[in-house]
């Protein structure tokens, strides 16, 4: 594995929020402070502060930290949705980041048409997803309500049609944040057989998580973030320990 | 990139989809709506006001580009924001949202040429081949203003909601600025001057006579209309540079 190149390098990654103080809407609040218009009170608030890493080809990495860790926010410099104040993303390889499942899907259009919606933004070709449209449709077991408006279908059911269309996307890097806690667990069971099979194809996985159970059946690795900073303390059990612990 | 035209494809038929989801006529509306509002145009202007066939063609002509022109403007302001739930999740080139949005409206522009057509079974028009030439020179030219429009406006939209409002206003302004339901001749001469300088009163003007009197188009109006024709280009340019530069900073203000 040392000689490889690795597939995603983090330098330096701080990524700073405006956090205003005070709350001035209306035209009325700019008028008696005119100033304000132009400069707003508040501060930068650092989410990120400083994260380092370089994870390489064929890793399943597990990313740990309490909420408002900066996870969410990691994980969107690393799709490259946002740009970080300072440091360098590289990603050699193409990447799906699934930061949410279904992401396009519109509750007035059928099953069907949401199928290529996603599939679409997902970066799938129409011609391959009318390939695979029968094996998504099969995979999620929504055969009788694919014509049917997705505000019909239970939340459980747009969660199960939209990991099957996400399964089908082919890339390098996956992005997983939190979707491992879809569906019943007979469902669940089929979700874990795809990660197993990511790793056996020897795809890279970054997995966002606050599963301690996940983290140890599929990572190779994990990292601990807290207070924008990312620590790799070494060992799966380290990362879990100091999670649990806070 | 890998599936812009895709996704292009995607997001315009989608459009469609949901605009006549849940309505029991569908996808007849498309001709239906630009049908009846034209007809109720043409009846008040050819009953009431007894206007010649020239003018209520040109009329329509007028009416089709200037509804294209704002509901373009409106569409593609509208666009990234009305985008925001997937642009927040995915990384694609942001283009499309705005050029699907834009190209909406030409479609909604060609559909109502269906309607036109209709019309002109009862009032002839008189394009010819290089009238056609100029015409289509003329909506080109529309769509690249209000593509590079909403390169800027689109992203300035995010951070200052204001702009939706004041930009209602302005295409009313522009509207009326614009010879529609009036000629640039009756207007007092140093009237005429400003009304010119709207880049839409010439685009108006030549689409009408390409398509209207075809035979009247002479080699000087390609070169009028060629030196309109630059300033939606320098627009367009300008508004994908600035859209680029400034998109990659733009996410989390949504």
């Amino acid at each position: 594995m040392e000689l490889d190149k690795p597939i995603i390098e983090l330098k330096n990654i701080k990524k700073n929020f405006f956090l205003p103080h005070e709350k001035h809407d209306t035209f009325i609040e700019y008028f008696s402070h005119p100033e304000r218009l132009f400069r707003r009170a508040g501060e930068q608030y650092e989410v990120l502060k400083d994260v380092d890493a370089k994870i390489y080809p064929g890793e399943f990495v597990g990313i740990m930290g309490r909420n408002g860790s900066g996870k969410s926010t990691l994980l969107k410099i690393l799709a490259g949705i946002y740009t970080p104040t300072s440091g360098k993303v590289i990603t050699r390889g193409k990447m799906v980041p699934f930061l949410e499942l279904g992401v396009g899907f519109n509750p007035e259009l059928s099953g069907r048409e949401n199928v290529y919606m996603n599939g679409i933004i997902l970066g799938m070709k129409k011609r391959d997803l009318q390939k695979k449209y029968d094996e998504i449709v099969a995979f999620s077991e929504l055969e009788k309500f694919m014509d049917a408006p997705l505000k019909n279908y239970s939340s459980g059911m747009q969660v199960r049609l939209a990991f099957s269309i996400a399964i089908m996307a082919d890339a390098e890097i996956y992005l997983l944040d939190e979707v491992l806690a879809v569906g019943d667990v007979a469902f669940q069971q089929k979700c874990f057989e795809v990660f197993r099979k990511y790793k056996s194809d020897g795809k890279t996985v970054i997995l966002v998580t606050h599963s301690a159970g996940s983290v140890k059946e599929f990572c190779d690795r994990a990292l601990f973030l807290k207070d924008g900073v990312l620590h790799d303390l070494g060992s799966i059990d380290k990362v879990i320990e100091a999670y649990i612990n806070g | 990139m890998f599936n812009y035209y895709e996704l292009l494809k995607q997001f315009i038929s989608t459009d469609f989809k949901l605009r006549y989801k849940n309505s029991y006529l569908g996808i007849i509306w498309i001709i239906l709506k630009p049908l009846a509002t034209f007809a109720v145009i043409y009846l008040i202007w050819s009953n009431i006001f007894k206007m010649d066939a020239d003018y209520k063609m040109g009329l329509l002509m007028g009416i089709m580009i200037m509804n294209m022109f704002s509901e373009g403007v409106l569409n593609g302001l509208t666009s990234l924001m009305s985008k925001a739930g997937v642009i927040l999740k995915i990384n694609f080139s942001r283009e499309v949202v705005v050029i699907s949005a834009v190209t909406i409206s030409l479609i909604d522009f060609f559909i109502n040429m269906i309607v036109f057509a209709i019309f002109s079974l009862s009032t002839p028009v008189h394009p010819t081949f290089i009238g056609l030439l100029l015409f289509l020179m003329a909506i080109v030219s529309v769509f690249l203003l209000v593509l590079g429009l909403s390169f800027f406006s689109s992203i300035i939209y995010i951070r200052l909601r204001d702009i939706h409002n004041l930009t209602i206003v302005i295409l009313q302004l522009i509207f009326w600025m614009t010879p529609i339901y009036y000629q640039l001749e009756m207007l007092p001469l140093n009237l005429q001057r400003y009304i010119k300088l709207n880049p839409l009163t010439l685009i108006v003007t030549y689409a009408r006579k390409g398509m209207i009197n075809g035979a009247g188009v002479r080699g000087e109006d390609f070169l009028q209309l060629g030196i309109v024709f630059l300033i939606p280009v320098i627009l367009f340019t300008a508004g994908l540079i600035f859209f680029r530069k400034k998109i990659t900073k733009i996410a989390e203000y949504f």
